[in-house]
């Protein structure tokens, strides 16, 4: 009897389970006796640090360079590491290839000592600061910021209150500017239930445990699916270095400065403040219509944090003739790392960067 | 035949499973979660949780103060002044060098490839705009 074209894809299946089954032990072993991968391995300077902040500047590896140099705002609750979390999974190294010259904000836990800090220190001191360290490292005047979720707000903020600056572009990477359209966030952190004074004045510094908890909370199975599915693709040498990076980042969820926590919770999620154009930054009116800058904001289909109702008033708001929005399909995180940003949100950020930047 | 084949997969189907099972839970718990009654508890929960913290905290601050011991807090805040200070000679140190090792004329600081580079569709033009023929 000769073998039918069902019998060999059914062997061929037997033996792919097999194989796989092999390999995941192997594998298996290998993840529980191994270190978590290195990651942020790209060359870089760090041209300035105080307290919590953080200036990186990248080593350029393109033989010409566009003339304005980028700017990675990260967002406060993240370390900026995800911006280069390893060799073809950077944006950061992405972004040298294509001949910009690349700098990041990238933020440290707060020390009790900054437990003050608030986003009058973040937008009217540690980014102008960056900024004019920049200008006097690379020689250019202008600089293109890009920011990340609530690295988008702070940059946003800074814009608004530097409109005659140095700024050249400013992209937004799902940025919320409606904050009662925050979903469950906003539902927890409600004023009627959520005492944010005694969190604050007890224990000065917000937990990064409590951080990382809130972001959880808003999908409980996500991490034990997570888990499950790792065991599952563990013959896939590719999906556990991205899974084990993106793993490692997210347990290193960062603490944040009381003050901070407390203006953000009070004047954006209670108040709504940068929405109504009431905030106020750096003894100003925190209005969005004076961004004149070309701006960009990108976000993801599928965000679980920043909804598109927290994030779509952006580019109503702002003052800019030129201004582009793009949805992407993804999620918060994997807008700006994974395979799905490097087929989509890298190349556009880099053609929309790259007709603005000599 | 493929299509087949993949639902005779007990891996593939493990991983329709967690997908499904993982929407599910999100989605059940999203809507408990969003409620006034979940928000309520659990800020009442973390508010009853800080006041131990804070009782316990001001009396071991108390204890350690009558044994002329120092707190975690002092400790902490010590450690902090100490680590500034590193910082700061660190960044007096690295000014210092920077301006040993700066040229007289002004300019920027790091020299680098140059800035010339054009976007994809100016490179087009001007090499057209450039061409002779």
């Amino acid at each position: 009897m000769t073998p039918t074209s069902s019998d060999s894809t059914l062997q061929d299946s037997i033996r792919r389970m097999v194989d796989r089954t092999i390999q995941r032990g192997v594998n298996g072993f290998r993840y529980v006796t191994s270190a978590p991968p290195a990651v942020g391995l790209t060359p870089k300077d760090v041209i300035h640090e105080r307290g919590t902040l953080r200036l990186y500047h990248y080593h350029p590896i393109a033989d010409e360079i566009y003339r304005v140099p980028v700017l990675l705002v990260m967002a406060t609750t993240n370390r900026a590491y995800v911006f280069d979390l390893a060799p073809g999974q950077s944006m950061v190294q992405y972004l040298l290839e294509q001949g910009f010259d690349v700098y990041v904000i990238d933020w440290d836990p707060p020390s009790q000592s900054e437990r003050g800090l608030d986003l009058d220190d973040y937008t009217q001191d540690f980014l102008p600061t960056c900024v004019r360290l920049i200008a006097e490292d690379c020689g250019e005047p202008d600089v293109s910021i890009v920011g990340y979720c609530m690295g988008g707000v702070l940059s946003l903020i800074y814009a608004a209150t530097h409109a005659d600056g140095p700024l050249k572009n400013l992209a937004c990477l799902t940025t919320p500017v409606n904050w009662h359209g925050m979903g469950l966030m906003a539902r927890w952190s409600d004023r009627r239930f959520f005492d944010v004074d005694r969190l604050v004045d007890t224990l000065g510094i917000v937990p990064a445990d409590f951080v990382s908890a809130s972001f959880d909370m808003l999908r409980p199975a996500q991490k034990p699916a997570g888990r499950l599915r790792v065991w599952e693709q563990m013959w896939n040498d590719e999906f556990v270095k991205s899974y084990r990076a993106f793993d490692r980042w997210g347990e290193e969820t960062l603490p944040l400065a009381g003050e901070y926590f407390r203006q953000t919770t009070k004047d954006l999620m209670w108040d709504n403040k940068l929405y109504n154009g009431t905030l106020v930054a750096g003894r100003q009116r925190v209005d969005l219509g004076a961004i004149r800058v070309p701006v960009m904001h990108i976000t993801a289909e599928h965000d679980h944090i920043v909804s598109t109702e927290a994030s779509a008033p952006l580019l109503q708001q702002i003052g800019s003739e030129d201004r582009t929005e793009l949805v992407l399909k993804g999620g918060h995180v994997s807008l700006i790392a994974g395979p799905n940003a490097v087929r989509r949100m890298w190349p556009a950020l880099s053609t929309w960067l790259a007709e603005r930047s000599t | 035949m493929a299509e087949q084949t993949q639902r005779k997969d007990p891996f593939i189907q493990l991983q329709q499973f967690i997908t499904d099972w993982e929407r599910r839970i999100d989605g059940v718990a999203n809507r408990v979660m969003g409620t006034d009654e979940f928000a309520r508890s659990a800020n009442v929960l973390q508010n009853v949780q800080l006041g131990l913290q804070r009782a316990f905290l001001d009396a071991m601050a108390t204890h350690l103060n009558n044994l002329n011991m120092p707190s975690r807090e002092d400790i902490n805040i010590l450690g902090e002044a100490v680590m500034g200070l590193d910082q700061r000679l660190a960044r007096i140190e690295q000014q210092l060098q920077k301006i040993a090792s700066m040229p007289d004329q002004a300019g920027p600081t790091r020299k680098g490839p140059p800035r010339t580079k054009r976007p994809p569709s100016q490179r087009g033009m001007s090499s057209s705009a450039g061409d002779p023929s």
